[in-house]
């Protein structure tokens, strides 16, 4: 039996959903949808969902990472009920239903967590300063070694279990089956996705989304780029011109598409960049500012200023471990494997059905 | 230019549809002197160019035509066609001034018989208006058979000049000279019955409706079941083949905020359920499906003309079409989600029917500029009660009759029309102003 959660709507406002009880449930934004299909169709299927507040059926649905918000569903809708703003919701709702912490709905919920947890992180870093505990060479050290610690803590911490919680909900729960030779058989689902996007270019045929695609695509690359150039390579020491050079151009990229970003959602001519929850400002701003602040201290590095302009590299390093320990782990950053795992997950639910 | 000519007249009734008609009857029943200004050749309206009318499937023609001769030989009628109204002012003491044009028809009126010699030696050939653009008519015509008055016009916006209608005609009463008429009536009372706009769907790009020919509106689909109708058989426009899957897509500019429409038009379910219905006897070998959101089927009797439909084997499904896409056939694939099963689906058809919404008619907001017609927030006239006086707009002596108000179908714009009457004469009455 069903089981109605009567404050899901109110739930989901939280999470940026507006509207959506407007619906009179006439099909026109399932219909419009270019991704949609026989077997997967969506959105008005959330929307009675989440009407009806079978929340139950929203966490066991893989449909909301299924949509890549071209946003025509809410250009069409007869009722004005904004059905792609639902289904954006509906992935920071599911973002924080995998979350063991509860600290990802927390952070989505209230702006006021948010900025709290940010000054945190600057105070901290302000006060390692001002205790004088280190000296520049060992800041430049400790930053490289939080790096390689960050990312090893978060994925064996956070992301992993709330990957395990995503494939719990969406596949065991729902088929209670499990073959492992459809894991390996549907892997290259998952590495085509995570990689390309590629399901947002059939969302819309026109040349802007083309644009915005590719933008993306060069975003992703150069960020995962990036992280290698400096976690691995370390970039910030290096003294091989290939890795600088590489490390240059990846943090440009980064800078240049995340400002073209900021400008889309600033001037919200697309359904798209309409709609903006504090956490996609935040996720955006963010890499914008890691782009350009990396930039800038290898860019001291090279000028040998940095010691003098010590202040940059405090930035950089605050921008840093906030993205770290908070953006990654709790905010937008996940969706990066949520979308390409439920590709993943979706499939393999295809193959034992 | 000749000077203004002046009149004066009891009431004037903006509109010559249905509406018009009946409210211009009644008060001239009562023995009042009326103008009837239609800006179209002729009276009528919409109704008159229906094939039948729901939930009786009376023929439209057979029941408008008897009121429509009856207003235009009435001794207290007088009626303009193809005229303009300009303006209307109120004036202090229980009157109003307008100014109107009548556009000439280059035809002299009295003496035109209607005999359509000039239509055949007219060599221009443009979209026929009155059979919705479905076939061509000439320069020089009559707009259809039942049409009052039955006499010829020259559109001279396409004509060459070449005279061959003056040299065709025998009663050489086509002028060229003619020019447009400025008239100003000096009137008691005013009824508006301007009616309705239908939806253009070239506003729903997705529907196709500009590129695929076999995307017709539902008033197409009236002229193609009319008596009168363009082709004598329902075919489909692309290459005239007889239609055997067909399909109707309702809500097409109807409750719909994306087209600035929000309110339902309370007559397409119905027409369109009319329309299976006579597909059904005309072709009884063509499947016919109704896409629908809800079934609104609230009129005395209307429940069971849509029962009757289902019985009659007209499939309906329940599921706003989103994207209507045209092959290489002519076919068209329509998709939508059917909501029973929540699926996405894709179906084939070889002739769509839009079923349009109804819209309001703006051209009061023009006439009526000083005094300030107010619109409600539909962009209908404002009923000032809508409870107890729905026929009283916000300027007094200012009267509504039909579809000016609001959508409604023809019996309640018939009632409508008589409430406007009703209140018109009452107003009239208590007038004690000379004029």
């Amino acid at each position: 039996m069903a089981k109605t959660d009567l404050k899901f709507g109110k739930k989901l406002k939280k999470y940026g959903a507006v509207d959506f009880n407007a619906c009179y449930n006439c099909g026109t934004c399932t219909a419009v949808c270019a991704l949609s299909n026989e077997k997967d169709s969506f959105p008005r299927e959330m929307v009675r969902y989440s009407v009806l507040g079978l929340s139950e059926d929203v966490k066991g649905s893989l449909k909301p990472w299924l949509c890549y918000y071209c946003g025509e569903c809410t250009a069409y809708c007869p009722q004005e009920a904004k059905p792609g703003e639902l289904m954006m919701s509906l992935r920071r709702y599911l973002t924080s239903h995998y979350d063991w912490t509860g600290l990802a709905g927390l952070l989505y919920r209230n702006l006021a967590a948010y900025l709290v947890a940010f000054t945190l992180i600057i105070g901290g870093i302000v006060g390692l300063y001002a205790s004088n505990t280190f000296q520049f060479e060992e800041w430049m050290h400790y930053g490289h070694l939080f790096e390689m610690l960050a990312i090893g803590g978060v994925f064996a911490v956070i992301i992993l279990p709330n990957i395990i919680r995503m494939w719990y909900s969406t596949v065991w729960k729902p088929t209670k089956k499990f073959k492992l030779k459809f894991y390996f058989k549907a892997i290259s689902e998952l590495l085509v996705h995570m990689f390309t996007q590629k399901r947002s270019l059939s969302c819309d045929s026109d040349t802007k989304n083309k644009i915005w695609w590719f933008e993306h695509f060069v975003l992703v690359l150069s960020y995962l780029a990036l992280l290698f150039t400096t976690v691995f390579l370390d970039w910030f020491s290096a003294t091989n011109t290939i890795v600088v050079v590489a490390g240059y151009v990846f943090s440009g990229a980064i800078f240049v598409v995340t400002t073209d970003f900021v400008i889309r959602r600033m001037r919200k001519r697309s359904e798209k960049s309409t709609f903006t929850h504090p956490s996609d400002w935040f996720f955006v701003i963010w890499l914008m500012l890691m782009g350009f602040s990396a930039f800038a201290v290898r860019l001291l590095v090279d000028f040998e200023m940095l010691q003098s302009t010590f202040w940059v590299f405090l930035i950089h390093i605050t921008v840093l471990v906030q993205w770290a320990l908070i953006i990654v782990p709790f905010g937008k950053w996940t969706h990066f494997l949520y979308r390409s795992f439920a590709m993943y997950f979706d499939k393999v639910n295809k193959l034992s059905k | 230019m000749p000077s203004i000519q002046k009149l004066n007249f009891d009431a004037v009734v903006v509109g010559g549809g249905i509406a018009g008609v009946e409210s211009a009857l009644n008060i001239a029943n009562s023995g009042y002197k009326v103008l009837l200004v239609e800006k179209d050749l002729t009276i009528g309206g919409k109704m008159i160019l229906l094939s039948k009318v729901f939930p009786t499937l009376d023929c439209a023609a057979c029941i408008t035509t008897p009121k429509i001769s009856e207003v235009a030989r009435h001794p207290n009628v007088t009626i303009f066609t193809q005229t303009e109204v300009k303006a209307i002012h109120k004036q202090d003491n229980h009157y109003f001034k307008a100014e109107i044009v009548k556009h000439a028809r280059f035809i002299d009126e009295s003496n035109c018989t209607g005999c359509q010699l000039c239509e055949e030696a007219c060599p221009v050939v443009v979209p026929d208006q009155y059979q919705y653009g479905m076939v061509g008519r000439k320069a020089a015509y009559i707009p259809f058979n039942i049409a009052s008055p039955r006499i010829a016009a020259i559109d001279i916006e396409n004509c060459i000049l070449c005279g061959a209608c003056e040299k065709a005609c025998p009663t050489q009463c086509i002028d060229f000279m003619q020019h447009d008429e400025e008239y100003q009536i000096i009137t008691r009372s005013v009824v508006v019955a301007t009616g309705f706009n239908l939806f253009d769907p070239v506003k729903i790009p997705r529907f196709s409706s500009e590129t695929a020919q076999n995307v017709i509106t539902s008033m197409q689909m009236e002229r193609l079941l009319a008596p009168t109708r363009p082709y004598n058989h329902v075919i489909r426009p692309s290459d005239g083949r007889i239609p055997d899957k067909i399909a109707y897509v309702l809500c097409t500019g109807s409750r719909d905020l994306s087209v600035g429409n929000p309110i339902c038009s309370q007559i397409c379910c119905m027409y369109s359920i009319k329309q299976a219905q006579l597909l059904m006897g005309s072709l009884p070998m063509a499947d016919v499906t109704i896409y629908y959101i809800n079934i609104r089927s609230f009129g005395k009797g209307f429940e069971e003309f849509y029962e009757q439909a289902k019985g009659m084997g007209v499939n309906f499904v329940k599921g706003k079409v989103g994207k209507i896409t045209e092959k290489s056939n002519g076919n068209l694939t329509l998709r939508y989600e059917d909501i029973k099963t929540g699926k996405l689906k894709e179906a084939d058809h070889d002739l769509v029917i839009l079923s349009v919404g109804v819209l309001s008619n703006d051209d009061p907001q023009q006439f009526f500029a000083e005094n300030e017609w107010k619109k409600d927030k539909f962009n209908f006239a404002l009923q000032k009660d809508l409870f107890f006086k729905p026929s009283l707009s916000n300027i007094e002596g200012v009267f509504l009759a039909g579809t000016t108000s609001g959508p409604m179908d023809i019996p309640d714009t018939i009632l409508s029309a008589g409430a406007a009457s009703m209140e018109t004469i009452r107003y009239i009455k208590q007038s004690t102003v000379e004029i």
